[in-house]
């Protein structure tokens, strides 16, 4: 091979024409075709996935993106933040008798004026933010290599994260000049302004120095999406998508000056988001990310069992140690990171084991939380942390909400990606009284808890959207905004620091997290009859115990055997099951 | 956009390259730079010819009005010159035109004239200017009518001197299904023909009407999907169900402009828009004067007119699992303006038309993007809810409504009486109802019932009874109250679900506030208000404030809200069902107390619950073994092979709107009689050995809500007639929850006097006894007229002859009033006298 004719990495709009042309040539009519692909994602999928193409491909980010040449391929990773619908353009059109392709373009290369003869295609807009709550670890994997517990690094990120929901609705309100907008901004700034007071604790400088130009946190991207069913891409997914960056300052004088009219009858999009702001990727292929593909080391460990039950001591004494030697609640906590929805029964989210960890106050709160925090921001891929206080309660909307003046869904804190750890802190709650907005927001809360589904808000109806969140709460008692599945008070018995982590344990831990979470899992029929019996005699021996406890007790028997990488329920983890829930409860009594 | 083109082109030869496109979206090439003309750009196009004449009169020729003006905002003719894009507006080249005068309107002389067709098509315009003729004059709806429905149509219109005919898509097929394949795949042309037969039509028949009448086309066959709208719709007609979510304000958009000379003061002729642009005469029209650069524009002689863009968005039952919703804009003119309001449920009919974006607004380049938008000929607002169907004939196309749905709506009802037919319908519904919560069979049956509801009734004199059946849950935690009541407020046409603890007694019904912009009272209205025709369901019934309850009390029986304060007095519709549910005092039900003191409602309430089910949660292995297997099976198996054979969501709502607006049952003789029996002898149950006084098994109100139950039951089945069956169904409802809640503890009878006074029968009984004992020992002890005895003493007395239980000093009191009101002895403070 003489090398490719083309380069799909500096000039992968070439390539597409090549093998249009190609395809052209070989008989296929642009005319008829309808703008189904001809061969030239195949190309693409060739040169990533079997010649090793996929490393070459510069990452879009926020300190990328200033070298990056427009129209060159870049990768982006991203959660689908909202969905902008259609939009046709002009896909194949002849220039005098040739037949030139627009696909994957913003602009042909050849002026289409005069040509009589034109076909109109279709793709989808998606707007895209990086996963909210991503943890500076993953980030290594792509990037030079970023000591992966570097202790300033959680808190900074966290203020970024804030930082991120005010400024992707900044842009929107420039162009708006709507009083209710206006009113909405001076709302939200201070509100926000507070939380991140709030969050300021503890803050480093270490992101300062980012590109001054694109604020670094806020980096969304508009991804034109071409032959991919509806079904594939759903709001809230991470994906990988792979295309070619068009960014440009062309289109920047549109705002300005179109009227009113064309304003409302012109996509919003261009008004709000301006090209010059928003990089735009002509996607040519895209992925879903499991959380394995956020791992620094995608060598995959065979889950043999000795293995798994090594990581699984090594990773329960880290989690003891970071719980002031507790071990009970490092156990449950765990199972809590293990859990995942994987399946849905009507309203019924199975599989969802939230955790509550009662007893602590405020002194503990700033030792054990921001410990666990850290500990958890460490271990899984996404993590988010709302402090409850009811000031954030009354002023921030939780939930997204479509804002119909710039068409758009305004993000809230609790959009977020599937398996993402949320952790919320109880403790700085006070008494105070809640306005209309805190009510809703508790409400969200609520059902994410018990449902795991998020309402979002569509000003004439509401519609839920599944999640799937792992949530720990933190309180003092047992919290009641947010009835969790598992209520266990803290009991640390030492507050000694420990020590850093080894990064290869960190690495094995991660690795051990992601796999077993994704397990299958199964039961036998003699123990499907072992566990009915023992419902049955613990509902006639308690009253009181609903459908729910009998539920979760099954999913910490799927998540006890999970955790040692047995893909079947045995009789010895369905034991450990019942021990520990013997040991929470005593607990449980002991504390009252 | 074909019809740019020049549709005069006899035979079809194109004039020239750059003109004629047979790509719809061609057109916008052909003046890139004019985005605005190709908004409207349905305006300026016309299949057809026809030098559009000035409406006042249609007849003028053609060829000496270089000013052509147009009435019908959205398809104004105008004389298409094919040479030259760019042309000046009105200026008629004769070159590729076909004579204008030989088709100035009349579709009957076409055929002397050589063949048109459409460009790019085989579609003859004579042929549909006469399919088109055909069908105004020869529609009929049924063979008996003399005069055809449209001519009788545009007659109305006349007479009221409209501006549009709406017409039946629907009628357009049946008649002629070739018109109508030709007019859905290109509209622009068919309905610009079909506006000038309009036209032609009216000035026949009052050569004096001078407005423009357009044909709305209405109820096409098929309904699109906003989702799968695509670049093969384009320029061909739609039909969009979705909700409005944003109006703009309305836009003047000029019509027609008059210039004066500043020098002379001549004025010119009305200029028309071209391309959406006002071609600004740069000489003086006037022989004399021809002075450059002095027309200045006159606004108050100019024509205006309204437009408007709307913003429709999905219905989320159309949303995709993980998707947002997709929104489409659509432009409106004249009448259609304001017609839809943001948050109504329309269909719209309308042409998907798509504009290239401009990179900017004085550049010629396009990008090589499109924007779509509708251009929109009918709205139609559909119901709201699903059930608000209660009184489609009240809405204000309600005519029209009675007709245009006809087909499919035919079809629905056939299937719905198909499934009311069968014999295991009743059965069918429970389980189809909540079918993830089991057992709690007989709940769910009642819940159904109340979902279906009664016959409301006033009679002349002014009585009203209602129809709607309220409901109480009481139960134990976790006996999946609220999921049920979740499930009743998804399926319910409207409603509210609150939580008690969170709803104040103004939330509920109605409360008074300033409006912030204008400063007036203004009623807003609450939970129940807001249910009316619906179901309001009442989450922790018991945890609500006392205040807020008794509010209900007004609701439950007369079904309004009175509203006396700040100087409204109003009494509010609220003809809800109120479906409650509530856990009992000591959050668990206590099997030794009585239902009252386990609930712990005031009895007048309680009373006005048709049914109130006791959901206990009882130690029973066979029920935990079944929820145990359910559990494991959840988590374990394939959840979907759970599900049996049920019937839908969608369907059991058009199940249940259609039977409650349809169906009205009346009871039959036998059920009458029924009905009878089964009261009287529930009342006759009271009667148990040893009381001489009966015990009140049955209230009037039971009767009630007996009526009330089995017409529920007919209408399962679709029935207009309550039969025997129902009325024993009912009384078994009734007996099901009465025994579950009225049970009296102590003697296992049903006893409705513990829910109305509070006071069970046995309660009664020991009083009675209490009398009677008192009684025995007075006749022993004491003479008539003898002297008097005192109370304690009496009492001692008693303690020894009632050894096992305990007697009080009230309790005595009580019995020595009771026969004291006989006349047996006369009670003087502390002292005892026979008399």
């Amino acid at each position: 091979m003489v090398g490719l004719p083309y380069d799909c990495l500096a000039n992968p709009l070439g390539a597409v024409r090549l093998t249009f042309e190609k395809a052209v040539a070989s008989g296929i009519d642009p005319a008829t075709f309808d703008g189904k692909d001809w061969g030239a994602t195949d190309l693409f999928r060739d040169f990533l996935y079997e010649n090793d193409g996929l490393s070459q491909v510069p990452t879009l980010n926020d300190s990328t993106i200033r070298s990056l040449q427009p129209n060159t391929l870049v990768k982006f990773r991203g959660m689908i933040q909202d969905m902008l619908g259609n939009e046709f353009y002009v896909g194949a059109y002849k220039d005098g008798s040739v037949w030139r392709t627009n696909k994957f373009a913003d602009h042909s290369q050849f002026p289409i004026g005069s040509s009589s003869d034109m076909r109109v295609w279709e793709r989808r807009l998606l707007y895209c933010v990086p996963v909210p709550g991503q943890n500076s670890w993953t980030e290594s994997f792509c990037q030079a290599a970023v000591p992966p517990f570097a202790n300033s690094t959680s808190p900074a990120r966290e203020k970024r994260q804030r930082e991120n929901d005010v400024d992707m609705q900044d842009p929107d309100h420039e162009f708006q000049d709507s009083p209710s907008a206006k009113r909405k901004r001076e709302e939200s700034v201070p509100s926000q302004s507070s939380n991140l007071q709030a969050n300021k604790i503890g803050e480093t400088s270490s992101n300062t120095g980012l590109v001054p130009d694109f604020d670094g946190n806020s980096f969304p991207c508009l991804l034109k999406m071409y032959d991919s069913p509806e079904s594939d891409l759903k709001l809230n997914d991470v994906f990988e998508f792979i295309g070619v960056l068009t960014f440009d300052t062309e289109l920047k004088t549109d705002a300005d000056e179109v009227t009113e009219l064309n304003n409302s009858l012109y996509e919003e999009e261009l008004t709000h988001l301006p090209p010059s702001k928003v990089p735009r990727i002509h996607c040519l292929v895209h992925r879903k990310l499991a959380v394995h593909d956020f791992l620094s080391s995608p060598t995959m460990l065979e889950p043999k069992p000795f293995l798994v039950k090594g990581i699984r001591e090594t990773l329960l004494g880290h989690l003891t140690a970071v719980l002031g030697n507790d071990g009970l609640a490092a156990q449950f906590m765990l199972l809590h990171l293990l859990s995942r929805v994987h399946a849905r029964v009507d309203t019924v989210a199975v599989g969802k084991l939230s955790l509550n960890l009662t007893c602590l106050n405020k002194e503990s709160i700033s030792i054990f939380g921001n410990r666990l925090n850290l500990a958890i921001r460490n271990l899984v891929p996404f993590a988010h942390s709302l402090p409850l206080t009811i000031d954030y309660l009354n002023s921030v909307s939780l939930a997204p909400r479509k804002d119909y003046q710039i068409n758009r869904l305004v993000s809230g804190a609790l959009q977020l990606a599937e398996g993402t750890h949320l952790t919320i802190d109880e403790t700085q709650l006070q008494t105070g009284t809640l306005n209309s907005t805190g009510v809703d927001n508790a409400r969200v809360l609520k059902s994410l808890t018990e449902l795991q589904k998020v309402e979002y808000e569509f000003t004439y109806y509401k519609m839920d959207m599944a999640a799937d969140i792992q949530m720990l709460i933190l309180s003092e008692g047992k919290s009641n905004i947010l009835p969790a599945d598992l209520v266990l008070p803290l009991r640390p018995s030492s507050v000694d620091c420990y020590g850093d982590v080894d990064p290869e344990l960190l690495k094995a831990w991660r690795w051990y997290l992601a796999t077993m979470r994704s397990l299958p899992h199964s039961i036998e029929q003699e123990m499907q009859k072992v566990v009915e019996d023992d419902l049955v005699a613990a509902r006639q021996a308690d009253r009181s115990l609903g459908s729910q406890e009998l539920s979760r007790l099954l999913t910490m028997g799927r998540l006890v055997s999970v955790s040692f990488g047995d893909t079947c329920l045995s009789l010895d983890h369905w034991q450990m099951v019942k021990e520990l829930e013997r040991l929470r409860r005593e607990r449980l009594q002991g504390s009252v | 956009m074909a019809s740019d083109s020049s549709p005069g082109n006899i035979n079809g030869g194109p004039s020239s390259p750059d003109d004629i496109i047979s790509s719809p979206i061609g057109n916008t090439l052909s003046s890139p730079g004019d985005s605005t003309r190709r908004k409207r750009g349905r305006r300026s196009t016309s299949a057809y010819a026809t030098p559009p004449p000035p409406a006042s009169s249609r007849f003028a020729t053609p060829e000496a009005t270089p000013t052509l003006s147009s009435t019908n905002p959205r398809r104004g003719r105008r004389r298409v010159s094919t040479a030259t894009p760019t042309g000046a507006a009105a200026t008629p080249s004769s070159t590729d035109d076909g004579p204008p005068s030989s088709e100035a309107g009349d579709a009957d002389d076409a055929d002397e004239t050589p063949p048109m067709y459409v460009w790019g098509t085989n579609i003859s315009v004579q042929d549909v200017n006469a399919a088109i003729l055909r069908f105004l004059r020869h529609f009929r709806e049924n063979p008996s009518q003399t005069e055809g429905k449209y001519m009788r149509a545009i007659n109305y219109v006349i007479e009221i001197e409209g501006d549009s005919l709406d017409v039946d898509a629907h009628h357009v097929f049946d008649y002629d299904s070739d018109l109508y394949t030709k007019m859905v795949r290109y509209p622009l042309e068919v309905l610009a023909i079909f506006d000038i037969v309009l036209m032609d039509m009216v000035s026949r028949i009052n050569p004096l009407f001078e407005k423009h009448i357009q044909a709305r086309i209405f109820n096409l066959k098929v309904s699109t999907s906003m989702r799968s709208l695509n670049p093969s719709d384009i320029e061909k007609m739609v039909s969009l169900k979705g909700m409005i979510i944003r109006c703009s304000s309305i836009i003047p958009e000029i019509r027609e402009a008059i210039f004066r000379c500043l020098v002379c003061g001549y004025y010119s002729d009305p200029v028309v828009v071209d391309r959406g642009r006002i071609n600004e005469p740069l000489i003086c029209g006037k022989q004399e004067c021809l002075a450059r650069n002095s027309m200045t524009l006159v606004h108050n002689r100019c024509r205006f007119a309204d437009k408007q863009i709307v913003r429709l968005q999905e219905t989320p039952d159309e949303i995709p699992e993980g998707g947002t919703p997709h929104t489409v804009s659509l432009l409106m003119h004249d009448k259609l303006v304001d017609a839809g309001k943001p948050g109504d449920r329309v269909e719209v009919t309308g042409i998907y038309r798509a504009m290239t974006v401009r990179i900017g607004p004085t550049q010629r380049t396009v990008k090589s993007l499109f924007k779509t938008y509708i251009d929109c000929l009918h709205l139609k607002k559909t119901d709201k809810s699903r059930m608000q169907a209660e009184d489609p004939m009240e809405t204000e196309n309600g005519t029209a409504r009675s007709d245009e749905d006809t087909v499919d709506y035919d079809n629905k009802v056939e299937k719905l009486k198909q499934l009311s037919q069968l014999p295991d319908i009743y059965e069918r519904l429970t389980r189809s109802l909540a079918p993830n919560i089991w057992e709690l069979e007989d709940v769910k049956k009642g819940l159904l019932c109340q979902l279906f509801g009664g016959n409301a009734l006033t009679l002349p004199s002014g009585a009203s009874f209602r129809g709607d059946i309220n409901i109480l849950l009481v139960g134990d935690p976790g006996t999946s109250k609220s999921q049920l009541l979740q499930y009743i407020h998804k399926l319910s046409p409207r409603g509210i679900y609150t939580s008690g603890r969170g709803s104040s007694a103004v939330g509920l019904t109605a409360y008074v506030t300033k409006d912030p912009e204008t400063g007036e009272t203004v009623l807003e209205s609450g939970a129940l208000v807001l249910s009316d025709r619906g179901i309001c369901c009442i989450d922790e019934f018991d945890k609500m404030s006392d205040n807020a309850r008794s509010m209900l009390h007004e609701v439950m029986e007369q079904q309004t809200v009175s509203i006396a304060k700040a100087g409204i007095i109003a009494s509010l519709n609220a003809r809800t069902s109120v479906l409650a549910c509530a856990n009992p005092i000591g959050s668990r039900y206590n099997p030794r107390l009585s239902v009252i003191d386990n609930i712990h409602l005031p009895p007048t309430l309680l009373s006005r619950f048709d049914l109130i089910y006791l959901i206990l949660d009882k130690a029973d292995e066979q029920i935990d073994r079944r929820l145990a297997k359910h559990i494991v099976a959840l988590h374990f198996e394939n959840p979907e092979i759970l599900q049996e054979d049920i019937i839908d969501l969608p369907t059991l709502t058009a199940f249940m709107s259609y039977a409650r607006k349809n169906i009205h049952p009346q009871l039959s003789d036998e059920a009458a009689e029924e009905l009878t029996r089964g009261y009287v002898e529930m009342r006759r149950r009271g009667n148990f050995p040893g009381s001489s006084k009966k015990v009140i098994t049955a209230t009037p109100r039971q009767i009630e809500s007996l009526i009330r139950l089995s017409e529920a039951l007919a209408r399962i089945r679709f029935s207009e007639w309550v039969e025997k069956q129902d009325v024993m169904e009912a009384f078994r409802l009734l007996e099901v929850a009465l025994q579950q809640s009225a049970t009296d503890h102590s003697t296992g009878t049903i006893d409705m006097d513990l829910i109305t006074t509070g006071v069970s029968a046995s309660e009664r009984m020991r009083r009675e006894n209490l009398v009677s004992t008192t009684r025995n020992i007075i006749m022993e002890k004491m003479q008539i007229g003898g002297s008097s005895t005192r109370l304690l003493e009496l009492l001692e007395e008693l303690k020894k002859q009632n050894s096992g239980a305990e007697v009080h000093l009230n309790d005595l009191r009580n019995a020595l009033a009771t026969l004291a009101s006989e006349g047996f002895v006369v009670v003087h403070g502390d002292s005892v006298k026979r008399i």
